[in-house]
């Protein structure tokens, strides 16, 4: 079961040029900014939008074919769209709304392990305004995967929920994924969940496909200067996973240094030993002048001030920190004036450990 | 600072409301405890020409109402869907008969299908006399009251987003069958309130009916021309009739509030 196809289309002066080619159980990513043509895609593939041009093949079935005259209507396409908003049906019941395309026993039975796999039994006779936002997310993740589609397309599958939230169900969230063995293509502005989802990231830029490849490489090496203001996770490090604290929710994780230093992060799907990529963002390293006490953060590292380069709206502030470590903290002009930030100086880079995620490239 | 005393407790605004109710409540008082006080009340209640007119205004009504919602909702449902010039002009046409005074409904409609109505010759050839019969009262009927339905129907699928709809499609449910699953039980208070206020309006109708139906007992006269033929004669048959139009209209419209209240989604959730 794979997912493949190209489409053309144009609307007034802007024109979609785009293709792809997801396999089962692997997660493409759509990264851009947004008007890029990322929603209109999943749009023309569910079928809800009638392109000019182009092939669309589900599981080895043609669903559109412009030369063949061949044009699937959506619910005869078997895909599983979950918008934005998550598009939940609230005259019905959680239940209800999971069952909403199931009409065979097989459907059925996958509704049923849904609902378990993703916690929602004690939901099923709530009304959807009643839950919060996970919870939303999980019924329409449900819903979509119960009619046993040939693609799933996730618009913005995190946008409505706060950010710590995101970090800590999105690693839930690749899991049921993976496990559904359903080809996914994922649509995000935020460099940080390409990061974190991808298997592949196609980097999508007013409707043309600018740069594809492995998460890292294409969004270390942004094809266009705009992605690259967009991109904002500078600090992507390779670490040895030292220990697992279930107990705490914690990881540690080592530089692959001979005198290493240790970080603390979130409790991942990892084991000891295993060699991992964390993000973290540039605007969530904070610097101190003099050694920060008294913090709640659980990483604080000495290091030297390598380099300054400016980086609207501030400045990329690279510190050393010994034993393999290299931080990139993004911090404002008055910030560098106040703290006396210069090439050589002493400074203290602080890092929460939630603010640390694991990507998925392991 | 002094809470300011207002006589009765209240604020002028509120003075006004009572004043307003009364003048609303009093005339219904009095023509219940007229009907009531009224010696030959039970003899006009069962008299024929009571029975008759309100079978005839029910009956009349009820086949209105089905034709009104059969096609009022895909009228609504199409200019639900539609936005620029054109449909704004449909839209003002659509509300025609809600300025225009029943009468001159009523004198317009005789000119279109009467006799000598430019469709008179051609009815005529039809064989089809439409003017003073019940056909006339239910076309009538549905002259005044149509718009009120459409109006509250169009508002009502204009808010189901339309996201909600694709969805549907997505999980493989047709657009036919999204219709009904979607977009009829999200609209449903506004259809309900829509079909309330139409029946309402059909039921009272007069003006458009007696000119283009005429006022014939057991084919035309409805509660309405009813009411005013008694006056002629017997003001406590009138009374009768009154009273009866008015406790028909309340039962009905309590029938619709209830249905209305049985809307999945409480004012408000809908996003």
């Amino acid at each position: 079961m794979s997912a493949r196809g190209w489409v053309r289309h144009r609307i007034g002066t802007f024109s979609l040029d785009v293709s792809w080619d997801v396999e089962p159980g692997s997660v493409t990513v759509l990264y851009g900014p947004s008007g890029a043509g990322k929603s209109l895609t999943l749009r023309a593939i569910a079928g809800l939008v009638h392109p000019d041009e182009g092939n669309i093949e589900l599981d080895g079935a043609v669903v559109f074919d412009h030369e063949a005259g061949l044009w699937i209507p959506p619910h005869h396409r078997r895909v599983g769209l979950m918008p934005q908003e998550y598009g939940l049906f609230p005259h019905l019941t959680v239940a209800a709304n999971i069952a909403y395309g199931v009409h065979n026993p097989d459907s059925q039975a996958r509704a049923t392990e849904l609902t378990r796999t993703l916690d929602l039994q004690d939901l099923q006779n709530r009304r959807i305004w009643e839950l919060s936002g996970g919870q939303r997310q999980r019924v329409a993740l449900a819903r979509a995967l119960a009619t046993q589609p040939r693609v799933l397309l996730l618009d913005e599958p995190f946008a409505a929920l706060d950010s710590e939230l995101r970090r800590a169900v999105r690693q839930e969230i690749r899991q049921v994924l993976t496990a559904s063995r359903v080809p996914v293509i994922l649509v995000t502005h935020d460099a940080e969940e390409a990061l974190a989802l991808a298997d592949h990231v196609q980097i999508i830029d007013n409707g043309r496909i600018v740069a594809q490849g492995d998460p890292v490489t294409t969004l270390r090496q942004p094809a266009a200067p705009r992605i690259a203001r967009l991109a904002g996770v500078e600090n992507l490090l390779r670490m040895r996973v030292a220990g697992l604290q279930p107990e705490d929710g914690a990881m540690i994780c080592e530089t692959l240094d001979d005198s290493p230093l240790t970080l603390e992060t979130p409790l991942a799907e990892a084991h000891e030993g295993d060699v991992v990529t964390i993000g973290i963002r540039s605007s969530d390293v904070i610097l101190a002048s003099s050694e920060p006490q008294g913090l709640s953060a659980r990483n604080v590292f000495a290091g030297t001030v390598t380099t300054i380069e400016p980086r609207s709206p501030g400045h990329d502030v690279t510190v050393d920190c010994g034993g393999g470590l290299s931080l990139v903290s993004h911090v404002t002009r008055h910030a560098i004036t106040q703290l006396g930030i210069r090439e050589g100086a002493q400074m203290w880079a602080v890092v929460k450990a939630s603010s640390c995620f694991l990507l998925s490239d392991e | 600072m002094n809470r300011r005393t207002f006589p009765l407790g209240l604020p002028p605004g509120g003075i006004i409301t009572l004043v307003y109710i009364a003048f609303i409540a009093l005339p219904l008082i009095a023509l219940f405890i007229r009907a009531i006080s009224s010696y030959s009340l039970w003899d006009s209640l069962t008299s024929d020409i009571t029975l008759t007119a309100l079978r005839l205004s029910l009956i009349t009504s009820l086949i209105s109402m089905i034709i009104v919602v059969g096609a009022g909702i895909p009228i609504a449902r199409y200019l639900s869907r539609r936005s620029g010039p054109f449909s704004r002009v449909i839209d003002v046409l659509i509300d025609v008969p809600l300025v225009l005074p029943p009468v001159v409904a009523g004198l317009a409609m005789l000119m279109a299908f009467g006799r000598m109505g430019i469709l008179g010759d051609a009815l005529d050839t039809a064989g089809i006399r439409l003017p003073f019969t019940t056909a006339a009262v239910i076309l009538a009927q549905i002259f005044v009251s149509a718009p009120f339905f459409i109006r509250a129907a169009k508002l009502g699928f204009q808010a189901v987003p339309r996201e909600l709809e694709e969805i549907s499609q997505t999980l493989g449910i047709s657009p036919w069958r999204t219709f009904w699953r979607i977009a009829v039980p999200l609209a449903w208070p506004s259809i309900v309130g829509g079909l309330a206020l139409s029946w309402a309006r059909a039921i009272s109708e007069f003006g458009a009916t007696i000119m283009f139906a005429g006022n014939l007992s057991g084919r035309t006269q409805t509660m309405p021309l009813a009411i005013l033929s008694a006056m002629e004669s017997d003001v406590g048959a009138a009374l009768a009739l009154a009273v009866i139009l008015v406790a028909a209209s309340l039962i009905v419209l309590f029938v619709l509030a209830l249905a209305a209240t049985r809307a999945a989604v409480p004012a408000g959730r809908l996003e």
